[in-house]
């Protein structure tokens, strides 16, 4: 049984109207054809993507309560089953960030479909590996959401993005982001995590 | 966890079984046949009881069975016992502790030993020869044999009866106590006594002693502990009852622990001995193979792991069952077992039931995360074995399993009850645990609750249905009917652990396993799990996961009681959810046909034209078949919300300009967008309405096919102006065509073709009257499609957008609109067309002139009006004006207050269009100069409109100002009368008689003193233009004390024919009066004041052009200028100074011509008058002077009686004219030339005109300056010599000058 280690299935940007901005869907590991394919259809992770909104609303309201959250690191919004777990931030605008993290995306040994490099580099994450593949620590996601963070901003320093466009202050709904260059960004990103990587 | 059999993971709980109480059903543990004939029976002989005491004690115990209740250690304080408790009434029976061989066995050596019905050592046992442990075994500790065998006796009060029923007791229960001891089992015995002794507070001590006694002697003689033996004494108290109780259960628990406790140490015990028992009977069939050694130690093992989960020592049991687990799951127990072996089932439901302990007692501990990794690693585990050993993971049963193994999980979170985790906390997971945390933590790992569990479970059922519909159709048929070696091939080829073989899981001739059905349930459950805690969207994630599960089974009705809700509720279109909407779409449309929902239908197809969504091939994409396959009963009728849907069709709404003005007309675009699949069928609109939240009409459009259109189509856009027409709102036909939203009565509508083509935009061009002032914001826009099968309405909302709007010039150009609110315009009120023209209006009025103003209304709107005017005059001290109005009665102003004269509400009657109606507003003559604001306000109705007054206001300045002024001098004159004499009986007033003492003092003439004056005013015009002055005269304010008359008057160049004079402004006029003023009687010498007025008589020119109403006879208007006051009649001595000129001629012609005058004799006289009462002298010095020569008194000394006067004449001769340049009318003093002339001398010749009359020809000459010095001899005081005539002037220096005329 080959082993497995964690890796990004999804990112998503979710704007401050709940309005998905730009969702980005990177392969899995199948072990059943040992390819690489993403792990659910686009309408699924839509899904998926939206029901973490729930969690926002309802970590949003306990923090408000608690007077936690400052950092916007909402760490693990909840797992959504026993292989893909929903990891999200939340910038002071409003804007949130999702990473679905697959448990069980990437092969560690193989020679196979080698995405090995990215995952190779994460260090001590082999010293834990077992049969039920590697976990993760708390903030582990943080480098991703740090990533992404920078890679929106770089897309709002863009002066022909407009953010009001993307999420109207009033009202609802916003368009989609269509910057090639953010969207390689979250390429990159995710597919270069892994556990352990401390730098994207 | 109901896939497992009965009892094999129950929580196990100590077991208790009373006996001796009547009940009404009768006992039976559900020993299995077999053993029954074999079993025990334990009986007791005494009747069971029947009181209330015992009804109760038993109730209040089975009320305490804590089978059901959640296996958790929370309330491990609070609960001091934890039994399973059953009741018997008489007798029981105990499964036999050593099971005896099967018939048809050969009797074993003697050496052979029994071993009980449950041991794999045993033949009889399903377990024999090389079986581990079965739910038998569990089932016979929780089910079977009780660890505490309570009997309830009666303890008889009855003295007689007492010993007697005591030895029944003891008998009794030595009885069971053998029964007991003879099965082997090690059951605890206790006896519960009830009492029927009424304890009262009365019973003696010693009454308790003879109990005590009694208890004591049957203890004893039932060989019991104390601790087993329990008095119930009877008591009405419950209260008292419980607290027995309690104490009796509390004291069996640890009986029962004690038992269990032997048990398991006695299963360690064996296990320690390492020894593999023999068989009763070494196995015949089969492999002939017995349990190894590792089999055993994992009997043991989980028989102490048992054990202890009796005792509620969790953590030893834990450790034994991990301990069980990891031995069974050991390359020298599992992986020993061949896969076709039902032992290898057995096996992996051992495993399964260890691990589930397992989970049980970790999360009994509140090790949630641990319990998770646990349910993981079991998983890896099995899966592993299942793959290397097994049919593989990759089939129905597998999946099956995973299904039942997420609900195992599920089912245990439900059954430990964590608190934490309920659904009012709103809490998705657990944290993890202090012991967990820091570690690489899967997020699985940190305990999520039962909702995902159950949705984990239908996952994998969806997974197990996949795989279930790929069975070949070889292995569906049923094995009777199929050929033996396609069966024997089969049989080893599915792993059916747990599970239907493939010919029942999906048979090929009848319904198998209900896949969805189970699915449905599974998710349904997980749906309430996620609702309850609020995750509405997951909730919605796992309806439409639901929703396609139903899709299969047809279950219409309920996908769209589903769908429905999240459709309706949920925001994802709104927020831009767009393949999440499309598949909702989908699915209630699929469903709606079916359950023949129109309204769902149209919905969704309507939704779904939008290009947003993805293209489905193979798709009509026309909204007129949408109902091609529903049967509804009545044509359907939708009406959508903005916002319901995600539209294809947007509208956007522009005013061209930001302002506009009631009555006038607003030019504006409507332009409907379609962004429907490009091709689509295009949708024709029956009628759009378009709204507005001000005042503005709502308009329609009506659908119009026009020629041609077909070619316009090609471009982006079509652009057509529409011509709107008023349309009253007549019935419900209209209605139902614009909504509810129409409450005006007016609608403006028009007709255009209104074909939508997919991608286009129809444009029109609205020129809307606007008819209210105010703001008005273009509101919605209703779309009505109505065809043959049904009638659809949508409505949409505008909406300001930051972007701005474009203005469709043409169908490609466009421009952008510049203000920032292009769906609002502020209508400014109407701009009132009646007007208010003064025709002729002056910038000044004058005083004392009646002002009679005329105004023209007119109305210039299209049709007539009903007006009302309200005049307003605002100033000081406002005269009160009246107004005509011609077919009306005159209005006076209504209200007077200090500042303001108003009229309002002076009807004008109808003024029909394009007429006016002269108006004219009286005011009476206004005494002094001011200042007005005249405001007339025209509020009218127009017959269209009664409800909306317009109005308009014109204001106009009203300057009243003086016309004259003038100033005043009054000179004192000769009177030419003689005064009185107070020597002179005449003067003498009559004194007054009684009867008329006041009336006749003013009818006698008067005999006072008199005195002349002359009145010269000098008036000026400040009119803006010329005026005619008709007569110029002065009114004497009539006096008690004296009478003033004017004797003459001398107001040059007016004409006394009355036609006056016109002067213009700025120029000074003169005229002169003098008065003679006469004081009634002598005796009064007091002065007097004298008070005059100017009266000026005047007109305006009459120029007809401008004041054509006063044309006739132009108005004398008078103006009275009051004259300051003078006072006359002082008592100090006048002097007064008069010169008359005497010509002589040379020939005695009577008309002399000037040239005949040769010499010239000028007398000036002094009078001088005292008016005083005493005796006065003056005296007189005539200085001689180089320009005269005279003749009179140089010096003379004057004497004058009081109250006379006198005169001294003096005859000038002037010398020849020193210098003809000092020429200079005698203005000053002069203006009169006649009978000034009185002296002592009388008049030589004819007085000839000298100075005055400046106008007409300047006469020559020059001033002349006698040094006359006049002097009050008794106060050596020079007198002033005043002048007293024309001729005779004041000068600064003192004394005066005389005119002398030229001959020449």
């Amino acid at each position: 049984m080959a082993t497995t280690i964690p890796s990004i299935a999804c990112l998503g940007v979710i704007g401050r109207n709940n309005n998905p901005l730009q969702t980005t869907i990177f392969p899995s590991y199948d072990p059943s054809t040992s390819s690489y394919r993403p792990v659910r259809t686009p309408l699924q992770f839509s899904l998926i993507l939206s029901s973490t909104l729930d969690v926002f609303e309802l970590r949003a309201r306990q923090n408000a309560a608690a007077g936690t959250g400052l950092t916007g690191d909402f760490g693990l919004l909840h797992a959504v089953d026993d292989r893909l777990a929903a990891y999200g931030f939340e910038t002071n605008t409003g804007t949130r960030f999702v990473a679905i993290v697959d448990m069980r995306g990437r092969r560690l040994d193989g020679t196979g479909a080698g995405v090995g490099g990215g995952a190779g580099g994460g260090g001590g994450a082999g010293n834990n590996v077992g049969a039920t593949g590697v976990g993760l620590r708390e903030g582990e996601m943080r480098v991703v959401f740090k990533a992404m963070q920078v890679a929106y901003i770089k897309l709002l320093q863009n002066p022909f993005f407009e953010p009001d466009e993307h999420s109207p202050p009033k009202g609802q709904g916003g368009r989609r982001i269509t910057s090639r260059k953010f969207a390689e960004d979250l390429r990159r990103i995710g597919e270069n995590w892994g556990p352990g990587v401390a730098n994207l | 966890m109901n896939d497992y059999p009965a009892g094999s993971l129950d929580h196990n709980v100590p077991f208790l079984l009373t006996l001796g109480t009547r009940t009404d059903t009768p006992y039976d543990a559900g020993l299995p046949a077999i053993l029954k004939e074999q079993a025990v029976l334990i009986r007791s002989d005494l009747s069971p009881l029947e009181t209330d005491q015992a009804r109760a004690l038993l109730r209040y115990i089975q009320d305490r069975d804590a089978a059901e209740s959640p296996c958790n250690g929370r309330d491990a304080a609070g609960r001091k016992y934890r039994f399973r408790i059953k009741t018997a009434e008489r007798s029981l029976l105990l499964p036999p502790r050593r099971a005896r061989l099967p018939e048809g066995i050969e009797p074993p050596p003697p050496s052979a030993v029994l071993h009980s019905p449950y041991s794999p050592l045993s033949p009889i046992s399903p377990l024999y020869p090389d079986g581990l442990i079965d739910t038998q075994w569990l089932r016979k500790h929780q089910h079977y044999i009780p660890s505490v065998l309570l009997c309830f006796y009666a303890l008889t009060s009855d003295p007689s009866l007492a010993t007697l029923c005591d030895n029944q007791i003891k008998t009794d229960v030595n009885n069971i106590r053998a029964l007991l001891s003879q099965s082997g089992y090690k059951t605890r015995l206790a006896v519960v006594l009830l009492s029927d002794h009424i304890s009262s507070t009365s019973s003696s001590s010693s009454s308790t002693d003879v109990t005590q006694e009694r208890l004591e002697t049957i203890r004893r003689g039932c060989a019991l502990d104390s601790k087993a033996l329990f008095l119930v004494p009877s008591s009405d108290s419950q209260d008292e009852l419980e607290r027995v109780a309690e104490n009796m259960l509390t004291t069996l628990y640890s009986v029962s622990v004690e038992y269990y406790r032997d048990l398991g140490r006695h299963s360690r015990k064996k296990r320690g001995r390492g020894v593999v028992p023999q068989p009763t009977v070494p196995p015949t069939s089969g492999t002939s193979q017995t349990l190894s050694l590792a089999g055993w130690n994992v009997r043991y093992d989980f028989k102490s792991a048992v054990f202890a989960e009796y005792r509620l020592e969790m953590d030893v049991a834990l450790r034994s069952y991990e301990q069980a687990y990891e031995n069974l799951l050991s390359s020298e127990v599992m992986e020993l077992i061949p896969s076709w072996n039902p032992r290898w089932n057995d096996a992996r439901f051992l495993a399964d039931v260890a691990a589930i302990r397992c989970l049980r007692c970790l999360l009994w501990n509140g090790q949630h995360s641990a319990a998770a990794r646990r349910w993981l690693s079991h998983r890896e585990r099995i899966a592993d074995f299942v793959d290397r050993r097994g049919r593989g993971t990759n089939n129905y049963g597998w999946a099956a399993w995973e299904a039942r193994w997420a609900i195992i999980m599920a089912d245990l979170i439900n059954q430990v009850d964590i608190p934490e985790l309920a659904a009012p906390t709103l809490r998705l997971y657990l944290p993890p645990e202090k012991s967990a945390m820091g570690e690489r933590l899967q997020p699985w790992e940190l305990l999520h609750h039962t909702g995902y569990w159950y949705r984990l479970a239908a996952r994998h059922t969806k997974t197990r249905k996949a795989h279930a519909r790929a069975i070949p159709d070889d292995d569906r048929r049923s094995p009777s009917a199929s050929p033996a070696s396609h069966v024997a091939k089969a049989a080893f080829a599915y792993d059916t652990y747990m599970c239907p073989e493939p010919y029942e899981e999906y048979p090929l001739d009848r319904e198998g396993v209900d896949h969805g059905k189970i699915i449905v349930g599974f998710l349904m459950r997980a749906r309430d799990e996620f609702l309850k805690r609020r995750q509405l969207r997951f909730a919605a994630e796992v309806s439409l996961e639901c929703a396609r599960e139903l899709l299969f089974a047809e279950e219409w009705e309920m996908i769209v009681d589903i769908l429905r809700p999240i459709r309706d509720e949920l925001p994802f279109r709104a927020e831009g959810w767009i393949s999440i909407a499309e598949e909702l779409n989908w699915g209630l449309r699929t469903a709606g046909v079916q359950v023949d929902d129109a309204e769902l239908v149209l919905l969704a197809d309507w939704e779904l034209l939008s290009r947003d969504f993805r293209r489905r091939p193979k798709w009509h994409y026309d909204i007129t078949q949408a109902l091609e396959d529903v049967e509804v009963t009545a044509k359907p009728s939708v009406s959508i919300r903005d916002g319901q849907v995600l539209s294809f069709v947007s509208a956007s709404f522009v005013f061209r300009d930001e302002e506009g003005k009631a009555g006038q007309g607003v030019r504006s675009q409507l332009s409907i967008k379609s962004d429907a699949h490009l091709d689509s069928t295009p949708v024709v609109l029956s009628t759009v309405y378009l709204s507005f939240n001000g005042s503005l009409d709502g308009i329609i459009l009506r659908h119009k096919e026009k020629k041609g259109s077909k070619q316009r189509a090609r471009a982006k856009a079509s652009l057509s102006t529409v011509s709107l027409a008023k349309q009253e709102n007549e019935g419900p036909e209209a209605e139902t065509e614009t909504g509810s939203d129409v409450d005006k009565g007016i609608t403006l509508v028009g007709s255009a073709d209104l074909t939508l083509y997919p991608g286009r935009t129809l444009v029109f061009n609205l020129e809307i009257p606007l008819r209210e002032p105010g703001e008005t914001r273009a509101d919605s826009l209703t779309i009505n499609v109505n065809t043959e099968s049904f009638d659809l309405r949508q409505s949409i909302a505008f909406q300001e957008t930051a972007t701005p709007k474009p203005w469709y010039v043409s169908a490609v150009t466009v421009k952008q609109v510049a203000h920032p609110e292009p769906l609002a315009i502020r209508v400014a009120p109407r701009p009132p067309k009646m007007e208010v023209k003064p025709p002729a209006l002056r910038e000044q009025y004058y005083t004392d002139e009646p002002l009679s103003l005329a105004f023209e209304v007119e109305n210039g709107e299209d049709i007539e009006a009903v007006a009302k005017l309200e005049v307003v005059l605002f100033g000081e001290k406002p005269p009160l004006f009246s107004v005509v109005i011609p077919g009306q009665e005159d209005r006076t102003a209504s209200s007077v207050r200090s500042e303001e004269s108003r009229l309002s509400g002076a009807s004008l009657g109808t003024i029909p269009s394009a007429q006016s109606l002269a108006v004219r507003l009286v005011i009476p003559p206004i005494e002094s100069s001011s200042r007005y604001d005249l405001t007339l306000k025209v509020t009218y109705f127009l017959s269209t409109n009664p409800g909306t007054p317009i109005s308009q206001t014109a204001v106009f300045p009203l300057n009243i100002v003086n016309p004259f002024e003038a100033n005043y001098d009054l000179l004192p004159r000769v009177h030419p009368d003689p005064w009185p004499s107070l020597f002179d009986p005449d003067s003498v007033p009559f004194p007054p008689t009684d009867d008329d003492a006041e009336g006749t003092t003013t009818s006698q003439p008067p005999k006072g003193l008199s005195q002349g004056w002359a009145l010269v005013t000098r008036y000026a015009s400040f009119a803006s233009e010329p005026l005619r002055i008709t007569d110029v005269d002065i009114a004497v304010q009539p006096s008690p004390h004296f009478r003033c008359a004017t004797t003459a008057k001398h107001t040059a160049n007016i004409p006394a024919s009355g036609a006056g004079r016109l002067i213009h402004p700025k120029t000074m006029e003169e005229a002169v009066f003098t008065l003679a003023a006469q004081k009634l009687t002598v005796d009064d010498r007091a002065h007097v004041p004298l008070d005059i007025s100017l009266v000026i008589k005047w007109a305006r020119p009459d120029d007809h052009d401008h004041d054509p109403t006063t044309a006739e006879s132009p108005t004398i208007n008078t103006t009275t200028l009051p004259i300051p006051r003078f006072t006359i009649f002082g008592t100090e001595p006048r002097v007064l100074a008069s010169v008359t000129h005497h010509y002589r001629r040379r020939s005695p012609n009577p008309n002399p011509n000037p040239d005949e005058i040769v010499t010239l004799l000028t007398t000036l006289t002094i009078t001088i008058e005292n008016a005083s009462n005493h005796f006065l002298t003056f005296g007189l010095a005539m200085e001689p002077s180089e320009q005269f020569a005279f003749s009179g008194p140089k010096q003379t000394t004057l004497s004058l009686l009081p109250v006379s006067r006198r005169r001294v004449g003096y005859r000038l001769v002037p010398f020849d004219v020193p210098a003809p340049g000092t020429a200079e009318g005698p203005g000053a003093g002069g203006g009169s030339t006649e009978g000034v002339g009185e002296g002592t001398e009388g008049k030589v010749g004819e007085g000839r005109v000298g100075g005055g009359d400046t106008t007409t020809t300047t006469p020559k000459g020059h001033w002349i300056r006698p040094a006359l010095v006049v002097r009050d001899k008794y106060f050596q005081k020079v007198l002033r010599v005043i002048p007293a005539g024309d001729g005779v002037r004041g000068v600064k220096e003192g004394g005066f000058e005389v005119w002398v005329p030229h001959l020449s």
